[in-house]
């Protein structure tokens, strides 16, 4: 057998690894885009519908709100995991994350810009050199049969819109559930003697961080299905086209009553994220593909030609 | 011994080009659009095509090696298959490219945000009217400690228990490619007006920076500007 030459070995090395660099994204783990798959037949209103354990979720990490006032230094929800299907009328979006408790008074709300203004996920408040746009939220409490559809643009001027288009249906189970969060700890850095070290300039002890991304197993779980039209006759709605990729903000609220009376979480004090992204599947385009042959028969036709007249032009 | 003909000079030339724009350069800066980089491959092809006939003996040099390669007279072993490859693979690039032109977009829209631009003409070389003494530090270490520290954690390098939801993340100020490389002027203003302060490039609507200015005096503003760049072990830029 004739070996094959180095330099078309290396040749052939170099393309697999194009070829991987040109795959790796789309096999990586989806963490930015809740991908709403297209389907047949009705979108499902109820979180139990067998569909949504065919749906890939995207992981989004959740903060305290320590944005504005009045802030909170903890909550309960360390991330959501998100599903969504369209079937090109309506879009349907299941919200899942851990709480212990079931409370009248959890809620859950997803936030999207409205129109072409860039709003801020902070309920659309006013920038300082951008003119903003508004917010809609659609909003789910526990003891409120009915999702609201809101809308606000600045601190202080949420209110539910006079055309109601978002449905709503939670269902809490004690199940398990995994989550993930980063876990931090700090400790004060000490010598082998025992001693708190200090920093030389400072005086100050020197504190070490410790940062790893734990999982842990929590009982309790809220699913919470949004359903709404891809597009509604509201202006103060968000339209969503399938294959565009609008903006999303997510909130969750644990409405336990704590003994003080007082909620553990309400109003501003909530578990927040900045902006992500939806994309409703587009329909297949099977033209795509037609293009794609003609071009392929177009070209090997040119090169076919070329050939033809290099040969021609050329001492045999 | 004849080196490589120039027509493989030049597909090498080509080759390392795209390479170069398509993988190389990423790593160092935002990606460059596809369109871009085909005008820059095509550039280098009319560079070679230029440089190759330049003289009779030249063109033959770059032209001649195509054209036995393009006919398949004259060659025969690997380069033979090569020719095969190259002319069974060119219509299918050019209808995976048709293809890819042509399909939906199945990646969100590139938003790269400029991290530090340009501040309002009033909050330029603005200085600390605060002298840096241990008290002002200590006090500015406090106010960080109560009003940052949740976002921009307690090692000052933005990993604060409440970072995690936010994107963009907490600046970290550990980095030297934050406030090492700012004057205190421009995180004056960046701590006064936050996020919503920023102009358009810098994508005020996605940052969780809040504007402090509704809470904060000037002074308490200045006094963690101190705090900030001594807890990070940094000192902010000056012009000398
Ligand atoms: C809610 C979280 C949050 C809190 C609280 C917060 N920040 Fe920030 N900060 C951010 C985020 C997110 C960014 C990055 C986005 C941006 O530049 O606007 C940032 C950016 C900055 C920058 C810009 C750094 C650079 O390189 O451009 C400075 C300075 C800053 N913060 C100072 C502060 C100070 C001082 C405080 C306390 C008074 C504070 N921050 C509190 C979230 C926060």
């Amino acid at each position: 057998m004739r070996t094959v030459p180095l330099r078309y070995r290396a040749a052939a090395l170099l393309a697999v690894a194009v070829g991987l660099l040109w795959v790796a994204p789309a096999l990586s783990q989806e963490t930015v885009v809740v991908r709403a798959k297209l389907i047949q037949g009705e979108v499902p209103t109820d979180p139990a519908a067998p569909i949504w354990n065919t749906i890939a979720a995207t992981e989004f990490p959740m903060s305290p709100q320590v944005h504005w006032q009045k802030r909170i230094g903890s909550v309960t929800a360390k991330s959501v995991k998100v599903r969504g299907v369209h079937n090109n009328k309506q879009i349907a979006f299941m919200v899942e994350y851990a709480d212990p408790t079931q409370d009248p008074a959890d809620a859950a709300a997803l936030e999207f810009m409205v129109g072409d203004k860039k709003a801020h996920f902070a309920h659309g408040q006013p920038m300082g050199q951008v003119e903003g746009g508004p917010v809609n939220i659609w909003y789910w409490r526990n003891d409120t049969p009915a999702a609201a559809d809101m809308s606000a643009q600045g601190f202080g001027t949420l209110k539910k819109q006079a055309q109601q288009d978002v449905q709503a249906k939670a269902v809490w189970k004690d199940e398990k559930t995994k989550v993930t969060f980063k876990e931090r700890k700090l400790s004060l850095r000490k010598d082998p003697k025992g001693e708190v070290v200090k920093d030389p300039q400072t005086g100050n002890p020197i504190v070490d961080e410790d940062t790893k991304v734990a999982e842990q197993e929590v009982s309790g779980v809220w699913r919470v299905v949004f359903t709404r039209a891809l597009t509604t006759t509201d202006k103060e709605d968000v339209q969503i086209q399938p294959g565009t990729f609008p903006n999303v903000a997510f909130a969750v609220w644990d409405g336990k009553k704590l003994e003080s009376g007082d909620l553990k979480e309400a109003g501003s004090q909530k578990a927040v994220s900045s902006w992500w992204y939806i994309n409703a599947e587009p329909p297949p385009d099977y033209s795509i593909y037609l293009y794609g042959l003609i071009a392929v028969v177009l070209a090997a036709g040119v090169e076919f030609v070329i050939i033809r007249k290099v040969k021609k032009g050329q001492p045999a | 011994m004849r080196g490589p003909s120039l027509a493989v000079k030049g597909g090498i030339l080509l080759a390392a080009v795209f390479v170069a724009l398509k993988f190389v350069l990423p790593l160092l800066t935002a990606p460059l659009p596809m369109s871009l980089i085909y005008l820059y491959l095509f550039l280098t092809i009319i560079g070679i095509v230029v440089y190759g006939t330049l003289s009779g003996e030249s063109t033959e040099a770059l032209l001649g090696p195509i054209f036995r390669f393009l006919s398949g007279e004259g060659i025969g072993g690997a380069v033979k298959s090569a020719r095969l490859a190259v002319l069974v693979l060119f219509p299918l690039l050019v209808g995976w490219q048709t293809y890819g032109g042509l399909a939906p977009n199945t990646q969100p829209p590139a938003e790269s945000r400029t991290i530090h631009p340009a501040p309002p003409g009033e909050f330029v070389g603005l200085s600390n009217p605060l002298p840096n003494t241990p008290e002002n530090v200590m006090m500015g270490t406090g106010l960080y400690a109560a009003y940052c520290l949740p976002c921009h954690g307690p090692k000052f390098n933005g990993n604060g228990a409440a970072s995690d939801g936010f994107n963009p993340p907490p600046a970290n100020f550990a980095d030297p490619g934050t406030i090492a490389m700012l004057q205190e002027s421009y995180l004056f203003w960046r701590i006064k007006k936050g996020g919503v302060g920023l102009s358009v490039e810098g994508h005020p609507w996605k940052s969780a920076m809040p504007r402090w200015e509704v809470e904060l005096s000037d002074d308490q503003i200045w006094k963690i500007i101190m705090a900030e760049y001594a807890g990070a072990g940094q000192k902010p830029r000056t012009w000398e």
